[in-house]
């Protein structure tokens, strides 16, 4: 019964912790947060889509967005503000200056040195075209479709 | 009880050791009874895991108190099944579970190669218990899941446990975390054949043909497993999140690019001689990144909502992978010459380049996803600077990636082995490139203006119409020729060549999915604190809370909301989403209600009751498509199925060349 009552209590106080936050995302609160990640420490989401209630970072971010915003003050000036409180850690992504260029530029780096890898591959496992004696071009376009049908024939 | 279990353990660790000894030193003095015994002692191993885990089921199921895993882990009001899945629920029994997958696993591939592979077999056991040891390391020494409760150096029981974490009692539980370990596990098989093909020069592609079916198999259980996590993830946490490039989500993607990267370049070897070194590297770097999963979720490396706690055990990881990596890329450089390729490229425009094409962009993807993983720590031990890389960063890099691979999904297979013609190219890709445009142009003007989304919409035509069409063309000349029905001819066309045509199927599924994903762009939220018997709206519908009821179940007590939907003035569902307490933890839980369809889910969550007006909040989703990720993988079920079964007719690939093109005077010498 001890534990029942134990229970109940906890719901209602949970309630109460969770009753925190209002009704729809207001749009210039979401667009914002789409770039401030939430800070909370137990998800991965933005400000914009935390949808944890009462989550004690992202529900006073909205809050604080939705004031600056109703101020006039620009996206990018209420994103720094966000940047000084809490650091570069305050955005979803990292910036792409400084040391965290490197998170854009090194997987299309690797992603280049792959295809020229490939590259690479092809000219060297490549086999040398043989020297073969004139043919007219539709004579061998023909053979090339003729094989081409064949080979596609082949089971893979 | 508890002593007998942890002796099974030690013991397993030394009978491993042995075999692995026995193994290695029965190859090297080429003493078959040691070789003999090294199997054996597998055997043994495999007994010693099973009664340690029987012991710590009983004590699971019979709610033993004086277990410290028992005791954190479950309690005495959970349903059986649930203390069963508690198994799994913490740290040192979920090391349980690996040690078990992998030693039944290396009881199967001792017991099904007694007679078969005998050169590399040693070795083959030699790897699997290396990995072995190293799992039963974790479980003798820092993660001993017969730790007893002991006050002073008297054994103690408490008199109820914490029970297990509330997020985890829920269906797909019970089998996600196996069915995980099944697919990483269950990689270190091809791995071990490989190495062993490796350590002994073994000629041809023995490797390969022994280990297709494994690496199939654990593939299959690696995307079953991450589906299953998406699905709990997305029904559980109450917001509908199905993947949100969480660091346990990605190690757990990391793997499975490599294993389908695997599956797709084996086809080169197989037919071609072809990328040898590349497969190698493949298999090892599927291992690798799954044991390397494991250290990122138990390390404490980087934070995670999926996380185990923190803990110690990530040197030993850091040792395991640092000792395997470095062997394997000995062993690789040291067998560059048994490693060489057999054949050349004729063409760039062939399938052996969109095989090239195709791990190129599967690795790009793994590299991106595991940089972007590890640049918050990178960040911190090099600049100092702490940065958040989450879902905004993984989408700009990987949604693109993700694009270009679903359109060489399309283009790859329909591509002609060697050399494919202009004409080829032009039969094969005009039709479904303009309904690609002409879907593309219709979405555009009915309002869909959502550039990645159209794009996913335009492509996934493209491929199916692509699939369809090979499908169509193969069963229709087997229709005609022998007078049957399309569907019998479809049937017998994909008995033909069932690894072919389940790999299209899967190609179908991956299509299907990526339909399901796209529909995130349109996805609507609001959360409402409302009185009952008023309404509140989401897109079309119109939703009104009738009712709060509350309860109690032995394990938790509860409180659910009747939530009547209406479309168009109709009656459309009533949804009850629920919130739990749970007795033991005290932690608030949400029990989400939706109403699936083909184009959209409703989702309800019944957040909370207000404090002052005492009112239901309640957070209503619509997820447009969603349904059909899980339609995606009943057809990736089906393929992976029909390509594990065996061919009706037998393939043989002749590794032939063109040596040279004849003359127009050339003579057939009689």
């Amino acid at each position: 019964m001890q534990k029942w009552r134990n229970s109940l209590l906890a719901l209602a106080v949970a309630g109460w912790c969770l009753a925190q936050t209002g009704d729809m995302v207001p749009p210039e609160v979401r667009r914002v947060g789409d770039r401030l990640a939430c800070l909370c420490k137990s998800c991965k989401n933005t400000v914009a889509t935390c949808q944890m209630l009462g989550c004690h970072y992202t529900a006073p971010a909205r809050a604080r967005i939705s004031e600056l915003s109703k101020n006039g003050v620009s996206d990018d000036a209420i994103v720094q503000e966000f940047v000084k409180k809490n650091g570069k850690e305050a955005l979803a992504a990292p910036p792409p200056d400084g040391f965290s260029l490197l998170a854009y530029l090194v997987p299309p780096f690797a992603a280049f040195a792959g295809i020229g890898f490939i590259g690479w591959f092809i000219r060297r496992h490549r086999k040398p075209v043989a020297e073969a004696p004139a043919l007219s071009e539709s004579d061998i376009e023909k053979y090339r479709d003729a094989a081409a049908k064949e080979l596609e024939r082949l089971e893979e | 009880m508890e002593n007998i279990g942890a002796l099974a353990l030690i013991l397993a660790f030394c009978l491993a050791i042995y075999s692995f000894v026995a193994s290695i030193v029965g190859a090297w003095k080429k003493k078959p009874f040691l070789i003999a015994s090294g199997e054996r002692a597998v055997v043994a191993v495999f007994a010693m895991i099973t009664l340690s885990v029987g012991i710590l089921l009983y004590a699971l199921v019979t709610s033993d108190f004086r277990f410290a895993y028992v005791a954190s882990h479950s309690n005495r009001d959970m349903p059986v099944y649930y203390k069963v899945s508690s198994w799994w629920g913490g740290q040192e029994g979920s090391l349980l579970l690996w040690n078990f997958v992998l030693i039944c696993y290396g009881l199967v591939v001792v017991l099904q190669n007694r007679k078969k592979h005998r050169p590399i077999m040693p070795y083959v056991t030699a790897t699997l218990m290396a990995t072995q040891i190293f799992f039963l390391v974790l479980n003798v020494f820092p993660a001993s899941p017969f730790q007893m409760l002991a006050q002073g150096r008297n054994i103690v029981e408490v008199q109820d446990g914490n029970g297990l974490n509330p997020l985890l009692q829920y269906w797909t539980m019970l089998i996600h975390p196996p069915i995980l370990y099944m697919g990483y596990v269950g990689f270190v098989v091809p791995f071990a054949f490989a190495l062993g093909s490796l350590i002994v020069r073994q000629p041809g592609d023995s490797w390969i043909h022994t280990t297709r079916r494994w690496a199939i198999v654990t593939w299959f259980f690696q995307s079953t497993g991450i589906l299953l996590g998406a699905g709990w993830s997305y029904a559980v946490l109450g917001w509908g999140g199905y993947w949100v490039w969480d660091p346990v989500e990605n190690v757990s993607f990391l793997p499975w690019l490599t294993s389908t990267a695997f599956l797709h370049s084996v086809m080169m070897q197989e037919k071609k001689g072809m990328m040898k070194i590349w497969n190698i590297v493949l298999v090892a770097a599927t291992f690798f990144l799954c044991v390397f999963g494991t250290f990122m979720t138990r390390s404490g490396l980087v934070a995670s909502v999926h996380a185990f706690a923190t803990s110690d055990i990530g040197k030993y990881f850091l040792v395991f992978l640092t000792a395997g990596i470095a062997f394997t890329i000995y062993m690789i450089l040291g067998r560059l010459d048994y490693l060489k390729s057999e054949s050349e490229l004729e063409s760039v425009v062939s399938r052996e380049s969109s095989f090239l094409f195709n791990n190129l962009v599967l690795l790009a993807c793994c590299f991106a996803t595991l940089w972007g993983t590890l640049f918050p720590v990178i960040s911190e031990a090099v600049s100092g600077e702490k940065v958040s890389v989450d879902a905004p960063w993984f989408n700009r890099i990987n949604i693109p990636i993700g694009l270009f691979l679903l359109f060489l999904t399309g283009v790859g297979p329909l591509l002609a082995w060697r050399r494919a013609s202009a004409e080829s190219i032009k039969r094969n890709f005009l039709a479904p490139f303009l309904a690609m445009l002409v879907l593309m142009a219709g979405l555009a003007v009915a309002g869909v203006q959502h550039f990645f989304a159209l794009t996913t919409f335009g492509l996934c035509l493209f491929v199916a119409w692509t699939i369809g069409a090979e499908f169509w063309k193969g069963a229709g000349a087997i229709a005609r020729k022998e007078s049957i029905g399309l569907m019998p001819a479809m049937v017998a066309l994909t008995h033909r060549n069932t690894r072919r045509y389940g790999g299209y199927i899967i190609h179908m599924a991956i299509v299907v999915m990526f339909i399901g994903f796209a529909g995130a762009a349109f996805n609507k939220d609001i959360t409402v604190e409302v009185e009952e018997g008023k309404a509140f709206h989401l897109g079309r519908y119109e939703m009104k809370v009738v009712k709060v009821d509350t309860g109690q179940t032995d394990n938790y007590v509860w409180q659910n909301a009747t939530v009547e939907v209406k479309v168009g003035g109709e009656q459309y569902a009533t949804l009850t989403p629920e919130r739990r307490i749970y007795s033991q933890s005290q932690q608030p839980v949400g029990a989400v209600k939706i109403h699936r369809r083909l184009n959209e889910d409703l989702y309800l969550n019944f957040a909370a009751i207000s404090s002052e007006a005492q009112r239901p909040i309640i957070q209503a989703y619509v997820f447009p498509l969603v349904t059909w990720i899980w339609i995606g993988y009943w057809v990736l079920f089906v393929g992976s199925i029909i390509c594990l079964i065996p061919s009706k007719v037998k393939m043989s690939y002749a590794k032939t060349e063109v040596v040279g093109m004849a003359g127009a005077n050339a003579k057939v010498a009689k």
